[in-house]
């Protein structure tokens, strides 16, 4: 029920995701506000958490919401993984309250793939379930980060930065440098040392960690930066004859990076630190968008994801 | 005391009480037990968040609602819970304990 274009598109992406990955989808919501669901089971949902709704309060309050009710669902074993392009705070909390937290995770993270054109993306964490963070949180991202990227993306051995203003360790806040050390002599990662917003689209290192503010600020940038220029390079080749004729030369060249940026095709964000799989779409879905968080998620969970993401925070129990 | 609003477990004291509330929170902040006093202040003291605070109240629910059947942390209530101290105070009250 969450997403600018829910529940309309939200369904046609469940369809589409049965046809195409011949992944079973079960729809939660308002039976009656679902429209045609071509036969798809659905757990009934009386509420559902809007957008600008407080995340936990919402969760407490509203506990016949969709969001509430998938998080059960996966809980209870009657779905491997849920899917929400709503309210993010609330899926977040949801999936917190109701499959609870791994062992030892002190709080879970939003990881979303960073496209690094002709090779994995990087995954960058958090992106904005914590807007404050403590060093051993910091590092406890790296590690989950770590796990995510060799489970969705195959990397052996994934490289570890840590998000900063300068590529010197004495660069950043006191958090940023306090997680700095404890990087470099943390057990099983990878550490590579700083980098900075500008490093992010150019594979630096496989994870890329910071807090949930900063994340989601670099996050939104620059989805904000591509579309800026996407829009200005589309009103340009679109002005005269000469530039439409360019165009026609471009374009099939173009076409391969585009794909990459394309949010319909990164499959969403993933919440680690969970007992369960939880993935976050963009607000703004369309089917095709579902249809890629479905793959991921079903991929993820066949995977064991959550069972490896436990296994890598229990080989580091420092408390926060 | 009406008995079906009791389950097989016995009264719990005050004690009793600040020691489980003591351990939930340890569980959900991922700190030792021992550094939580009834005095610590949820928010400056332990940076325990709205979302924490939640899930302490939900896992509180679930724990005490084992021995009082219909046992609930009122939402209205739940802006004056600052202090270990008073939700401590407030499972007590509601729970009859001394």
């Amino acid at each position: 029920m969450g997403g600018d274009r829910a529940p309309g598109e939200i369904v046609a992406g469940a369809l589409l995701a049965v046809a195409e990955l011949q992944v079973p989808v079960v729809l939660v919501g308002r039976r009656d506000a679902l429209g045609d669901t071509g036969g798809l089971e659905v757990i009934e949902a009386s509420e559902s958490i809007a957008m600008d709704e407080d995340a936990a309060q919402s969760v407490r309050r509203k506990k016949d919401s969709s969001l509430v009710r998938a998080a059960e669902a996966v809980r209870d074993g009657r779905a491997m993984a849920m899917v929400s392009a709503g309210n993010t705070g609330a899926a977040m909390a949801s999936a917190l309250l109701r499959m609870g937290r791994l062992s030892g995770v002190v709080r879970p993270a939003i990881a979303t793939p960073i496209p690094n054109p002709g090779s994995h993306p990087t995954v960058l964490l958090d992106a904005g379930a914590n807007a404050e963070c403590t060093a051993a949180m910091l590092v406890q991202f790296a590690r989950m980060g770590a796990t995510y990227s060799s489970a969705r993306y195959g990397v052996d051995e994934p490289t570890v930065a840590l998000l900063s203003i300068g590529e010197e360790k004495s660069k950043g806040t006191s958090i940023v440098k306090e997680a700095h050390t404890e990087l470099s002599v943390a057990a099983g990662l990878r550490f590579v040392g700083n980098v900075e917003g500008r490093d992010l689209l150019h594979g630096a290192a496989d994870v890329v960690v910071t807090d949930g503010f900063t994340g989601n600020v670099a996050l939104k940038t620059l989805e904000g930066s591509l579309r800026f220029f996407m829009d200005a390079l589309i009103e340009v080749l679109g002005r005269d004859e000469e530039t439409k004729r360019a165009a026609d030369v471009l374009l099939p060249h173009l076409a391969p990076l585009a794909s990459e940026f394309d949010p319909d095709n990164t499959g969403g964000a993933m919440l680690l630190g969970i007992d369960g799989v939880c993935v976050i779409s963009h607000g703004s879905s369309s089917a095709r968008a579902i249809v890629s968080a479905v793959r991921v998620a079903h991929e993820v969970a066949v995977a064991g994801l959550v069972g490896q993401v436990a296994r890598a925070v229990a080989s580091d129990r420092s408390p926060a | 005391m009406p008995a079906e609003t009791h389950v097989e477990k016995g009264p719990l004291d005050r004690r009793q009480i600040f020691e489980l509330i003591r351990d939930q929170l340890a569980d959900i902040l991922e700190i030792e037990p021992s550094a939580i006093s009834e005095s610590a202040s949820f928010a400056e003291d332990l940076d325990a968040d709205s979302l924490a605070l939640i899930e302490l109240v939900e896992a509180l629910e679930e724990e005490f609602g084992e021995r009082t059947v219909g046992f609930r942390i009122e939402d209205e209530d739940l802006e004056d819970l600052r202090t270990v101290r008073d939700a401590v105070d407030y499972v007590a009250a509601k729970l009859g304990a001394g």
